[in-house]
């Protein structure tokens, strides 16, 4: 009998234990929380983190995330306005800025992700069909800098001329989806494109225009050394004949100038008198003798001639 | 109660000293527990974030610390370990000779330019925790966003460049770009990261690409061959050819001096001569002409002396000149 009363105590109090415990709960610093009565809220949404209390039972604790939540876009192909095939790869930062409607409205997290997938993705599709390729990677209309890029002697590099750009195109799609997720219960707080590139066999003809720009590059790059090469043979076939050519110039002027200058100096001495002159011719008649008989000359002399006359007679 | 006494009726009599004593052990285990659950241990590079009833209490230094049993809980955040994201690769073993893995991560690499080309752009993001409180309660999986936050930033910076620049002369500016859009959008999300720094590894055009781009690199060092080919063929010429040129020149200088030289020696002699000769013209010359005569005759072969009215000799002697040179020449040719 004592038994049964203490198994009886014991239950109650287990009861009572179980009560209160159901009453209490922790909000943790990244929740809020929205308590629910037999399924209807009650009260605004609790979001100053500790120990709560509710009506054990009666009432229901629904958690919910404070934190910033990512939301990560499906790879998504999409034709630009320019008929450019591409895939966006996105993703986007939102919170839930008011739980009851939240939860009204989405009833969990699961369902929210799936209407920012709708939202996003309906937005992101609408965003890249009306604008071209080029404005959806490019930012800024900045000037390319390639100072001491040798590649640049060859091509000039340029970037064409943007309307909007990336930064405005997200902005224009978070700003929709804004709109079209206000009574929802949450904010996005950014929305970025992440990865843009061509569709696989787009890819295949982009590569073959990279190719055959570079094939073009290299051939410039080929002929220009040539050309160089050429230029620099040009000008050691025209040093060369230049400085051959003024040196013989040179050595001839010298020669010339010493050539008459002898000659004025023989002509000083040897065309002074009609003596002088006949000295002249004299002397170097002598010369020429002495220079050209040798032993290969026969001569026959006249006793007559002024060396011999003195044979005939010496008068 | 009940269950202690039905627990009790079980118990062998041997051991029935320990079960009188089992709320004092029981009770002596929970509290050993308790006191061990109350101090906890934080690294050198960490912190320890407590949590009350889900309330954020305070932040602790490294060592040992205390908290409340049960209702305390500790996070540990590496605030001063320096963290790291790859992209476009990852480190399979970092060592002495680390290891990567490319094949796979081509879609988070490969990226469109400013100029519609593609390249392949391989990055690490060095970051660390300096707000373990933003870093664990302001962002639901802070690395992922993290990783989604430098894959926008890299692919709207390199949008943003001419493929050759992001190639080549762009690389440093693409980094300090990059790290300050990824920094500005961590302080926009509240993460509590700080970027320490974005390092650029390799950045290279895509695969089918690449040997189209090594050709261009090639022809630039064909064409740097083929104009130091030139010019060293220049240099070998030209020099060589200055160098002859003076040679002629100098050669003319010579034949100048001597040409002078000699002309100015002869014409002083001539002048002396002179000096003398129209003193007495007649004498000097006939002595001049007879020296000569001495000297010269007797070098010269057959010598003929004649009168003068003995020029019917002249056909006879003739001949016997010829027979001579006809002899001498027979010899000759004999001799040989």
């Amino acid at each position: 009998m004592q038994q049964a009363k203490g198994i009886i105590a014991g239950v109650i109090g287990l009861v009572i234990v179980l009560t209160a415990l159901d009453g209490f709960y922790i909000v943790h610093e990244t929740e809020q929380v929205i308590i629910t009565q037999f399924g209807d809220p009650v009260g605004e949404a609790i979001t100053d983190p500790g120990l709560k209390f509710k009506i054990p039972f009666m009432q229901e604790a629904n958690f919910f995330e404070k934190r910033y939540l990512e939301w990560d876009g499906d790879r998504n192909q999409i034709p630009t306005r320019d008929k450019k095939f591409i895939f966006v790869d996105s993703y986007a930062r939102w919170q839930i800025t008011d739980p009851l409607q939240f939860y009204q409205r989405l009833g969990n997290e699961r369902g929210a992700q799936s209407r920012l997938d709708d939202i996003l993705d309906g937005e992101t599709r609408n965003a890249i069909a009306s604008h071209d390729l080029l404005e959806i990677v490019r930012t800024s209309n900045r000037e390319p800098d390639t100072t001491g890029a040798v590649i640049l002697e060859v091509i000039e590099d340029s970037l064409q001329t943007i309307n909007t750009g990336r930064e405005t195109i997200q902005e224009e799609i978070q700003t929709k989806a804004n709109e079209r997720a206000t009574d929802l219960g949450i904010v996005i707080l950014d929305f970025r494109i992440k990865r843009v590139n061509y569709v696989e066999d787009v890819r295949q003809t982009v590569y073959d225009r990279m190719i055959s720009e570079r094939n073009r590059i290299a051939d410039e790059f080929r002929s220009e050394g040539q050309g160089e090469a050429s230029r620099i043979n040009g000008e050691k076939e025209r040093d060369l004949k230049r400085i051959q050519s003024e040196a013989f110039r040179e050595a001839e002027i010298i020669r010339g100038e010493a050539d008459a200058r002898a000659a004025a100096i023989y002509n000083s001495a040897y065309n002074r008198t009609n003596q002088s002159r006949e000295l002249y011719s004299f002397m170097r008649s002598m010369e020429a003798y002495t220079k050209t008989m040798d032993k290969e000359t026969n001569i026959i002399l006249s006793t007559d001639s002024d060396f011999f006359r003195y044979l005939n007679s010496i008068d | 109660m009940a269950q202690d006494q039905n627990f009790d009726f079980n118990v062998p009599p041997q051991f029935e000293k320990i079960s009188k004593n089992i709320r004092v052990i029981v009770g002596g285990l929970i509290v050993a527990l308790l006191g061990f659950s109350t101090f906890f241990t934080v690294d050198p590079e960490e912190v320890g974030v407590v949590v009350r009833l889900g309330k954020f209490v305070e932040t602790v230094e490294p060592g040992l610390n205390f908290k409340m049993p049960l209702i305390d809980q500790v996070e540990l955040v590496p605030v001063e370990r320096q963290l790291k994201q790859e992209f476009g690769y990852r480190t399979v073993q970092a060592g002495v000779q680390t290891q990567y893995q490319k094949a796979g991560y081509e879609d988070e690499s490969l990226m469109l330019t400013g100029d519609l080309n593609l390249a392949d752009v391989e990055w690490v993001v060095q970051y660390r925790i300096n707000d373990p409180y933003s870093y664990l309660f302001k962002v639901r999986n802070a690395e992922s966003t993290l990783s989604d936050i430098s894959e926008a930033a890299m692919r709207q910076i390199v949008g943003d460049r001419t493929v050759n620049e992001v190639l080549t002369v762009g690389r440093a500016e693409v980094s300090i770009r990059v790290q300050e859009l990824i920094q500005a959008l961590v302080m926009e999300y509240e993460m509590g990261i700080t970027i320490e720094q974005v390092v650029l590894q390799d950045i290279n055009p895509p695969n089918p690409v690449k040997p189209s781009f090594n050709a261009v690199n090639e022809a630039q060092q064909q064409r740097e061959t083929l104009i130091n080919q030139a010019r060293a063929d220049y240099n070998r010429v030209i020099p060589r050819a200055r160098g002859e040129a003076q040679e002629t020149i100098q050669r003319a200088e010579g034949y100048a001096s001597e040409r002078v030289n000699t002309s100015e020696g002869e014409v002083s002699r001539f002048n002396d001569l002179y000096t003398e000769y129209v003193k007495a013209p007649q004498v000097t010359k006939q002595r001049i002409f007879l020296e000569t005569m001495e000297d010269i005759i007797p070098k010269m072969g057959k010598k003929i002396i004649m009168d003068e009215n003995g020029n019917n000799v002249l056909p006879l002697l003739q001949m016997q000149l010829n027979g001579v040179q006809n002899s001498s020449q027979q010899n000759n040719n004999g001799g040989n």
